[in-house]
């Protein structure tokens, strides 16, 4: 692994008094590679997607470094870094997708992008300028998808992107995580083994709030990621 | 007790009926601090009984748009189910939560400060019944909306009117049970709220604009928008009400009541996930915040202008100072709720009911009106409070340009 982009030390959360869902939770992430998260429900994926994306407050850590400083989780400099696609997202139902995107790069300070070959890619063209109230499920993570990869931010984080998305925009997916390696570094979590042995430079296992195991390039393999996770649903 | 009124009922107090106990207390609260203040009005009979199924039809009413229960109908209706015993159960678990949570509050606090004697209780119980049963069996048959409204005003004119006579405690029981006798002929689908939307937004846009977020925001929330426009209405007939007592005092009262428009100003507690994508995105609170400030400023702000402009029609009287007032006052209240709204918005309500007769929602105007009581007993505040709104305007400013 290069120099780490992002570091995340001794990392631990919790929701209720007591009741911790990370616990010790530690992970470096390397400019421009795709590392994918694995595991049970109630594992931490989601927890430690939220706690990136600034959205849980109560979670303490003994070092959270990015790009070798210390870094505020809910800062303009972090947050203008890094863009989340969430499992399930209802936000801005008065918007079209067209209209998010302005909204969305007027907030990072970028010029909007040309989408057409990403709209084209997930299928997207009939809906582009509906309400995002009025989308299936599945077309509206397109339209939360196809921002994040027009937006090009350092940091991207997916939780659970192949959710909803039909068979052909699933495939386009996977094509865009592994070419997102051009322009930064993705970190998604996935319940579908394919999403992240087809995509993935690393991969993390994750059981009960901690790393259980990590697999580098060249020993990510269905079988081996399956035997991790049996082995822990045995214990 | 059946599974389904359980279910729902779980939904709307709590697993341990902790909403239940919360407002008995609250009530207990309310009720003897009252009655110990020793604070007593009269209370007409009629109009005691027109609150009672107003104010619980109303709320059984947003209970039964409320899209909340949508996901419980649904695994609900996967299962095979007894249609009647179903529309029994929903209504009952919905009009329990009405009444015991919202209704019992209201009857608490007139009770405290009015004289009341048994059959009155008994007569406003039934009437809040009645006011249940209508809103279910109007709500299940609204397509039939030319039948459903001219019952409801023959109700409401027959509460008002015949509130004393020995008859109307029979009407009240036979219109219940014309209401109960109907709804078991209702159809339990039709509790389950209907998709609608714009679809397509109409003109394509490229660029955003917040407020056209708004705007659209409005239209699809009719009541907020019904709301708004009632608020203007009141705006103009306002003045008539403080014809006798026109001054500054009255002026400023009448800016606090005219920020009483609060569903505008709980967009973020109305919409989790949009809150949750204000915080997570960069640049939210220039982004968002201020044209939401400036939105929920318009509101008031057309408001108090056509309560200013009524009140130089019929009164006369109103100086730059008055001017000065209205936009102090809807600013004022533009800012708090929004930062009200991002520092404690509403969370963990069971359904939209709760939201829109949350107590915080009218933490603003409360504190409004009593600055309006201070500032017109004593003028001379007003620059000093212009002032501080200024400063308060400026600090919004530069800290929404610096940090985030």
């Amino acid at each position: 692994m290069g120099n780490p982009l992002l570091t995340v030390k001794n990392l631990s959360a919790w929701y209720d008094r007591g009741k911790m869902v990370l616990d010790g939770f530690s992970l470096e992430l390397a400019a421009h590679e795709v590392v994918g998260l694995i595991g049970l429900n109630g594992a931490g994926k989601t927890t430690f997607l939220k706690i990136l994306s600034g959205l849980l407050p109560s979670f303490r850590a003994e070092n959270i470094l990015f790009r070798g400083q210390p870094v505020n989780l809910r800062k303009r400099d972090f947050k203008t870094s890094r863009y989340t696609v969430f499992a399930e997202d209802d936000s801005f139902p008065y918007f079209t997708f067209r209209e998010y995107l302005s909204y969305v790069c007027s907030a990072y300070e970028k010029d909007i992008p040309d989408v057409s070959e990403l709209v084209h890619g997930f299928h997207f063209e009939n809906d582009a300028d509906t309400l995002l109230k009025d989308l299936s499920t599945g077309n509206r993570k397109k339209a939360f998808l196809i921002t994040a990869f027009a937006l090009q931010p350092v940091l991207l984080f997916l939780d659970e992107p192949v959710n909803g998305l039909d068979f052909q925009s699933t495939e386009y997916l996977y094509q865009q995580i592994a070419r997102y390696k051009e322009h930064g570094t993705v970190l998604f979590s996935s319940h579908v083994l394919e999403s992240i042995t087809l995509t993935s430079d690393r991969v993390f296992v994750l059981e009960n709030g901690s790393i259980r195991q990590t697999f580098e390039r060249g020993q990510i393999d269905a079988a081996n990621i399956r035997e991790a996770l049996r082995y822990e649903h045995d214990i | 007790m059946n599974m389904i009124f359980k279910a729902f009922a779980k939904k709307l107090f709590g697993v341990k009926c902790e909403k239940l106990k919360r407002t008995v207390f609250l009530c207990l609260v309310v009720f003897w601090g009252l009655y110990i203040a020793d604070w007593k009005i009269k209370i007409a009979p009629s109009v005691l009984y027109l609150m009672a199924s107003a104010f619980t039809g109303g709320v059984m009413w947003q209970a039964l748009t409320s899209k909340d229960n949508a996901a419980s109908m649904k695994n609900l209706f996967m299962l095979p189910f007894d249609r009647r015993k179903f529309v029994f159960s929903y209504v009952a678990a919905l009009g329990a939560y009405t009444f015991f949570t919202k209704t019992v509050m209201l009857l608490a606090v007139v009770w405290a400060v009015a004289a009341w004697n048994p059959v009155e209780i008994l007569a406003s119980i039934l009437c809040a019944t009645n006011a249940v049963l209508m809103a279910a069996v109007m709500y299940v048959f609204r397509k039939y909306w030319y039948v459903g409204v001219p019952w409801a005003a023959i109700a409401i004119i027959v509460i008002l009117f015949s509130g004393n006579m020995p008859w109307f405690v029979p009407f009240c029981v036979a219109n219940a049970v014309l209401a109960f006798l109907l709804l078991q002929n209702a159809d339990a689908y039709s509790f389950y709220p209907q998709e609608s939307g714009l679809g397509h937004a109409g003109k394509k846009h490229v660029r955003h604009s917040v407020w056209r977020y708004f705007f659209r925001y409005m239209k699809c929330h009719k009541n907020y928008l019904a709301n708004t426009a009632i608020m203007w209405c009141v705006g103009l007939v306002l003045p008539l009400f403080f014809r006798q007592v026109w001054g500054s005092f009255a002026a400023f009262i009448g800016f606090a009541i005219l920020s009483l428009n609060t569903p505008v100003c709980i967009l973020l507690s109305c919409e989790p996930a949009l809150e949750q994508a204000v915080r997570f995105l960069p640049c939210q609170k220039k982004a968002f915040c201020i044209p939401y400030c400036l939105f929920i400023f318009s509101c008031n702000m057309i408001a108090n202008a056509i309560y200013l402009c009524s009140t130089q029609l019929l009164n006369g009287g109103v100086t730059p100072a008055t001017v000065a007032a209205a936009l102090f006052f809807a600013l004022q209240s533009a800012v708090c709720s929004v930062l009200l709204e991002w520092f404690y918005p509403i969370r963990d309500w069971k359904i939209e009911s709760d939201l829109w007769h949350h107590p915080r929602k009218y933490a603003v105007p409360a504190g409004l009106l009593l600055l309006a009581g201070a500032v017109g007993t004593w003028p001379a505040l007003v620059p000093v409070l212009m002032g501080l709104l200024a400063t308060e305007v400026i600090i919004l400013l530069v800290g929404c340009w610096n940090s985030d």
